[in-house]
């Protein structure tokens, strides 16, 4: 006979401790193992086991334990760890932050259970990334270039553009020149709920929906639940990219909400706080996630992960995007002071960098033009910088002809190259197209990062 | 007489120069025009293209939403329909185990549901045992014949019956402990993998 063995329900709470319930009298609970919770009203929660011992259980209340009694509380240890329901049904899907369906329709039919905690990538089989995704923003596919498989963060701060950049994205991300599928994985993590339907009715409006899979964890949603919502995300992606062959770009948004819960759990279990009072671990809990990202040797499908966070203060060496920044490769930045002009989207692309790009465009990838043409819009940009902070000493009065031309530049390349309407959809030729019309306000001498040949053909001075 | 024909001739002189002035000024005029016409043709042409390849461009994202709303509509529709299927399926599935209560099949599911629990809480024997009220009899004849063969020894059938399909459910004595095993509670379990089972069949997938 098959076994059906399903774990045991304990009514011995010891202890409510901020999102922690402590059970006491328990036997054969492992470690991470899920706990169905039932409250006296016969509401129904999820938890998983944090620590085991002495006939202890520490678990962690996903939707917190506000509402939960000492007595006539019940928990039930499930014998299993959270696993989500996968299969190729989920495209097109919305769920809540634990992968529970939000858009009133069934449960998924699954081809199989997943561990939400996923498998460690062996790194012996990872490849290489080296194919460009193009996002059909210009300053990404031109200057900071996403290549599949490859974890790129934005890094925004409070009030900025980030939402409507990842959203954007998720519209229009695709995989140029080959029939293979594409896939986009969204998970909202804390956003307010206008954010929520925002993101909903932006992919549901392009069409984009069809090939999506959401899950929006709200504001109001309990801070613990935050603690699943990117490892489901992640899960789905892998699913999708690893057993179905598609390349998959998963948005994470707003990995500050998640760190947060993080740094709840950690106050409540009393563990020494590490920087800014997160826990010590936080770096490893980061990189758990964001190692998900990349290609597998001898499969077809990659997740390339676009996480997003916002930096408390605008404070870049906050530990959240400065442990992130250790893990990734390279970072978005998004810019005040474009922000304030109104540029969108208003990426800082000197603080910039897609460590990856330069084996994800050229000959044969994107066009041979593409490195050049972005490492030298850098220079120009860099340049103009300078010039504009010596114009307000000086004055223009005082500028040379060839620092007027990199002024002007300057302007060009945020309101020709960078500007860019949130529902615009640039496609590659387009955007190199706007970054020569950029660089031909310089004379040809000044183009000291492209080759001759490519000044020869594309320079429009 | 003199002085008139000169006076005519100098007012011819003017006029014929007037009149060439006027021709070369309509001339460039109208050259003008045409220069201009035929630059503005071309503007209006470039501006023709951009307009009809944006609402081309505009056509195509409008169709590809239609047709993708279209078939995620379809898919969703299916969905619900494929669940109305599984769920009836479930619902007549309950209805034939309640029916099979009276099987000797499902004593022998029970002696095995009962040592499976008592396994499952630590081997205590000092147990409570529940069920619906049309098993309670079977139930303790089972438990009789456990304790009798020494498998079970301080095991006692609750009194308080419980509402469900079938199967028992087993507490510690001090009621800290409890494991489901109910019928209803198997099939909660096993409904996931079933689901699957029953939607591949409605879509006549082997």
């Amino acid at each position: 006979m098959t076994t059906t063995s399903y774990g045991i329900e304990y009514t011995k709470v010891a202890e409510l401790k901020g999102p922690l319930m402590i059970i006491d009298g328990v036997t054969k609970v492992s470690f991470d193992e899920l706990v169905e919770i039932e409250t006296v009203d016969g509401e129904h929660r999820l938890g998983r086991v944090l620590e085991v011992g002495f006939g202890k259980a520490i678990v962690q209340v996903f939707e917190g334990t506000t509402g939960l009694t000492i007595t006539g509380t019940k928990a039930k240890f499930t014998g299993k760890t959270m696993e989500m329901p996968v299969s190729q049904e989920l495209l097109g899907r919305v769920f809540d932050g634990l992968g529970k369906p939000n858009d009133g329709l069934p449960d998924p039919i699954a081809d199989r259970f997943v561990d939400v905690n996923g498998e460690p990538m062996n790194p012996e089989r990872r490849e290489y990334p080296t194919s460009f995704i193009q996002t059909g923003v210009s300053v990404i596919d031109g200057m900071l270039t996403l290549v599949r498989g490859q974890k790129l963060p934005i890094f925004s701060g409070s009030g900025m553009a980030h939402n409507i950049l990842a959203a954007q994205i998720a519209r229009q991300a695709s995989v140029v020149g080959t029939k293979e599928d594409f896939a986009v994985v969204f998970a909202a993590i804390g956003v307010q709920y206008s954010e929520a339907q925002y993101f909903k009715r932006s992919l549901e409006e392009s069409g984009a929906l069809r090939r999506s899979v959401l899950f929006l964890n709200l504001a109001d949603d309990p801070a613990i639940e935050r603690i699943i919502t990117p490892r489901v995300a992640l899960t789905v992606a892998e699913y999708l990219a690893f057993d179905l062959g598609m390349h998959v770009l998963a948005i994470l948004t707003d990995m500050t909400n998640y760190a947060e819960a993080l740094r709840e759990i950690s106050a409540a279990r009393e563990e020494v706080p590490g920087r800014k009072g997160y826990p010590g671990y936080l770096y490893t809990d980061l990189a758990n996630n964001y190692e998900r990202a990349g290609r597998i040797k001898g499969k077809n499908g990659s997740v390339t992960q676009v996480p997003i966070l916002s930096m408390p203060a605008d404070d870049i060496t906050h530990p959240i995007p400065d442990l992130t920044g250790y893990i990734t490769e390279g970072q978005i930045v998004l810019g005040r002071d474009l922000f304030r002009k109104g540029i969108y989207p208003p990426v800082n692309v000197l603080m910039s960098l897609s460590r990856l790009m330069k084996d994800g465009v050229g000959e044969g990838k994107t066009r041979s033009d593409h490195m050049e043409v972005g490492n030298q819009l850098y220079d120009a940009y860099s340049r103009a910088q300078e010039v504009r902070a010596l114009s307000e000493i000086v004055g223009r009065a005082g500028l040379t002809g060839i620092d007027l031309k990199y002024l002007d530049v300057g302007d060009k390349f945020e309101q020709h190259f960078l500007k860019q309407a949130p529902d615009e959809n640039r496609t590659l030729e387009e955007t190199l197209t706007r970054a020569w019309d950029v660089l031909s306000g310089l004379p040809e001498g000044e183009l000291t990062k492209i080759k001759e040949k490519h000044v020869r053909q594309y320079y429009k001075g | 007489m003199s002085s008139n024909s000169a006076l005519e001739r100098m007012i011819g002189k003017v006029l014929d120069q007037k009149e060439a002035e006027l021709i070369s000024q309509i001339d460039s005029a109208y050259q003008e025009s045409l220069d201009n016409l035929e630059s503005s043709r071309g503007k209006l042409e470039a501006e023709r293209t951009r307009i009809v390849e944006a609402a081309r461009k505009q056509a195509e994202n409008l169709k590809r939403q239609i047709i993708g709303s279209a078939r995620l509509a379809a898919r969703n529709q299916e969905l619900l329909t494929i669940e109305n299927a599984v769920n009836k399926a479930f619902e007549e599935a309950k209805k034939k185990l309640q029916a099979s209560n009276s099987q000797d099949s499902y004593k022998e599911l029970l002696k095995h549901m009962i040592e499976e629990s008592i396994s499952a809480v630590g081997g205590s024997n000092a147990v409570i045992i529940e069920c619906n009220k049309n098993d309670a009899e079977l139930v303790r004849k089972v438990v009789s014949e456990l304790q009798n063969s020494g498998k079970v020894q301080q095991a006692r059938v609750s009194d308080q019956y419980i509402d469900v399909l079938g199967g028992i459910r087993i507490k510690s004595a001090d009621g800290t402990m409890t494991y489901d095993n109910t019928l209803d509670s198997r099939i909660e379990r096993l409904k996931p993998l079933i689901r699957k089972n029953i939607a591949q069949m409605l879509r006549g997938v082997e």
